[in-house]
């Protein structure tokens, strides 16, 4: 699905050139649930980029889903992260003054042809992670966790092969995120890649596999034995606050 | 289409912040209200223009005594226009249909019984009528043998014969001019009133030699009107009569001349003269306000641009391509100018309308300033919107998403 090759990137800053990623290479098959972790400053957010084919790597090969991505034109790219990509990101990035219904139908302005059955799509992404009740709502009418489902729904909406989250629950309190990946569990599931940045073993567990970047380089690539259930810690954490 | 779908996206995102929209269209909208007024203002003035050289006769000229700039009635203490000048004149110009050497008195006292008014005393040769292109209604015009005879006889401007004669037919009735008791013989056609305000019916044609020595005692005359078979002529005619009389009245340079020759296209150019000018200036000063209207319009876009970065930064990972976001955007400050354009045109038209209402400017509203105002709101629009446009299509995704 994903095979990176001794990925470069080196930031030109003038005078200087600061290397950030410095050959990468890993695969990752379709159906897979990486968490990919690392300190601030790693490189994390520029290989999720790459993957994502907002940023070209300054060497190295990328193949996703068997094209070659590091010659494609903005088109050809646009394109490609409107089929098969997938964002959710730390700050959400809703539409402000736009409904819920319409920040899903977002990715579908920009598919070709238009689906016939859009709104009926939007409703089951909206379904999907819980809010269909929420369709009309505006974000600064949603809790930072609604709002994060709302950002997966539009994700979901373009039914992309791969979900790239970036630090998905970083701005959510510990309920708020345990259900965002709960949803993410579900879509894992159901068949779909995720590819979730984070630099919090906590959430990293939750993954099939963890990839750690240390200094632009991979340091561990290993798979979780055990990886965490959302689900099962939702109803805990349901249990505690009653206790109290 | 996905070109359609942008294109409304962009158009949408005005609503968006409705006080923001109103700033990027008022210069626009400003623009074109005043460029509306002012071609209304130079399309009436310019209708004022022909009017005037209607009623002045398309293919006229006027020669009157008395020098100067300018077209004023004949000045009535010059005596240097006399019958020889007409007849030299006539021998000078075969393209002439007709030629009217005239003698008149502006106010002269008119009574009939115990009515009394004040009118032009025009005392003519039957030509006046060709010369004029105004014929008699009713009744008889001057003839040839009234003005060999010195006949007392009168034609009648209709105002004249309703101040004297009420409902009457004025017809073989008599009317007393100055000392001379005249028989009214025809009625005018109606005129009306010439553009300058005066009454032109308030006035009676009498035989030019009955006039001359009967009424006013004198030997010179006040004008003479050719008309000419073709406006073509107009220029090369005149120069040639003003020559001719030059030469008889003994004017050498640097003197000026003792009488003036004005033409259907020196009325033109006289009405025009400063009109134009100033519709030119005003023009101008209205296209750079449009053009001023843009530079603040593709400022508002470029701050926009900034504060939108987030925004494009997400379309731009959902599947915009730079080409989308360049669709958006100008076509956000397309329609912006369009809006602007239209609400200019109403605007202009509203105050063109108020204009007419209140004050006596000639005004003429057309097509021709909405026609411009679309073709240049669109310029505008796309001119000033293309460089914020580029930018935000530009923006690299990733430190727009930061």
């Amino acid at each position: 699905m994903i095979e990176l090759n001794d990925i470069e990137k080196t930031y030109d800053g003038g005078s200087v050139s600061t290397p950030v990623l410095k050959g990468i290479s890993f695969r990752v098959e379709k159906g897979e649930y990486v968490a990919i972790m690392g300190t601030s400053g790693t490189g994390k957010s520029t290989l999720m980029n790459i993957i994502g084919c907002l940023d070209k790597p300054t060497g190295g090969r990328y193949r996703l889903d068997n094209t070659d991505v590091v010659n494609l034109d903005d088109a050809a790219l646009s394109r490609l992260r409107n089929r098969k990509l997938g964002f959710v990101f730390q700050q959400f990035n809703l539409l402000d003054r736009t409904t819920a219904l319409k920040n899903v139908l977002l990715p579908l302005l920009y598919t070709d042809p238009y689906p016939a059955d859009a709104a009926a799509r939007a409703e089951r992404s909206l379904k999907a992670v819980s809010l269909a009740d929420r369709m009309q709502y505006k974000p600064g009418e949603l809790s930072g966790g609604q709002q994060q489902r709302v950002a997966i729904a539009r994700a979901l909406i373009t039914d992309p092969e791969v979900i790239l989250a970036d630090e998905p629950t970083g701005n959510l309190d510990r309920r708020s995120g345990l259900e965002v990946l709960a949803i993410f569990k579900r879509l894992h599931r159901d068949g779909r890649t995720i590819i979730l940045v984070s630099h919090d073993q906590a959430v990293a567990e939750h993954a099939d596999r963890i990839v750690i970047l240390k200094d632009g380089r991979i340091a561990e690539d290993s798979r979780v034995k055990q990886p965490r259930d959302a689900d099962a810690e939702l109803a805990s954490l349901a249990g505690e606050e009653k206790n109290q | 289409m996905r070109i359609i779908r942008i294109a409304v996206e962009g158009a949408r995102a005005l609503t968006a912040n409705k006080l923001r929209s109103f700033f990027m269209m008022a210069g626009t909208m400003t623009g074109i209200a005043a460029l509306t007024v002012i071609m209304s203002a130079g399309e009436g003035t310019e209708q004022k223009v022909m009017q005037r050289m209607e009623t002045f006769g398309t293919r006229a000229i006027m020669v009157t005594a008395g020098g100067g700039k300018g077209f004023s009635p004949p000045q009535e203490g010059v005596t240097t226009l006399t019958l020889s000048d007409a007849d030299a004149i006539r021998n000078i110009v075969p393209e002439a249909e007709a030629i009217s050497p005239a003698a008149v008195k502006h106010r002269m006292p008119v009574k009939a019984g115990d009515s009394q008014t004040q009118a032009a005393v025009f005392a003519a040769e039957p030509d006046w009528h060709e010369a004029w292109d105004w014929y008699v209604r009713d009744g008889e015009p001057v003839s040839s043998e009234d003005v060999a005879t010195l006949a007392r006889v009168v034609v009648l401007g209709s105002s004249t014969a309703r101040d004297l004669f009420g409902e009457r037919n004025p017809i073989g009735e008599y009317v007393q001019i100055g000392a001379v008791r005249f028989r009214v013989k025809g009625m005018l056609e109606s005129r009306g009133t010439s553009p300058m305000g005066t009454d032109m019916d308030n006035r009676c044609i009498i035989p030019l030699t009955t006039g001359m020595r009967r009424l006013f005692n004198q030997d010179h005359i006040s004008y003479v009107r050719i008309r000419l078979k073709d406006s073509r002529d107009l220029i090369p005619v005149g120069e040639r009569i003003r020559e001719l009389l030059r030469e008889r009245h003994h004017i050498t340079p640097p003197k000026e001349d003792d009488f003036s020759i004005v033409t259907a296209s020196n009325i033109a150019a006289m009405v025009r003269g400063v009109s134009g000018t100033l519709t030119i200036l005003l023009g101008a000063l209205a296209g750079l306000s449009l053009i001023v209207g843009g530079v603040v319009l593709m400022n508002i876009l470029l701050i926009s641009v900034s504060e939108r970065k987030r925004e494009i930064g997400l379309r731009r990972a959902v599947g915009a391509s730079r080409r989308d976001i360049l669709v958006q955007f100008l076509t956000e400050s397309l329609t912006v100018s369009i809006l602007g354009m239209s609400a200019g045109c109403l605007l202009g038209m509203g105050l063109c309308l108020a204009l007419m209402r209140l004050t006596p400017l000639p005004l003429s509203l057309s097509w021709e300033p909405v026609a411009l105002g679309v073709a240049f709101a669109s310029l505008v629009g796309t001119f000033f919107g293309i460089q914020p446009a580029r930018k935000a299509a530009q923006l690299n995704p990733v430190e727009a998403l930061r």
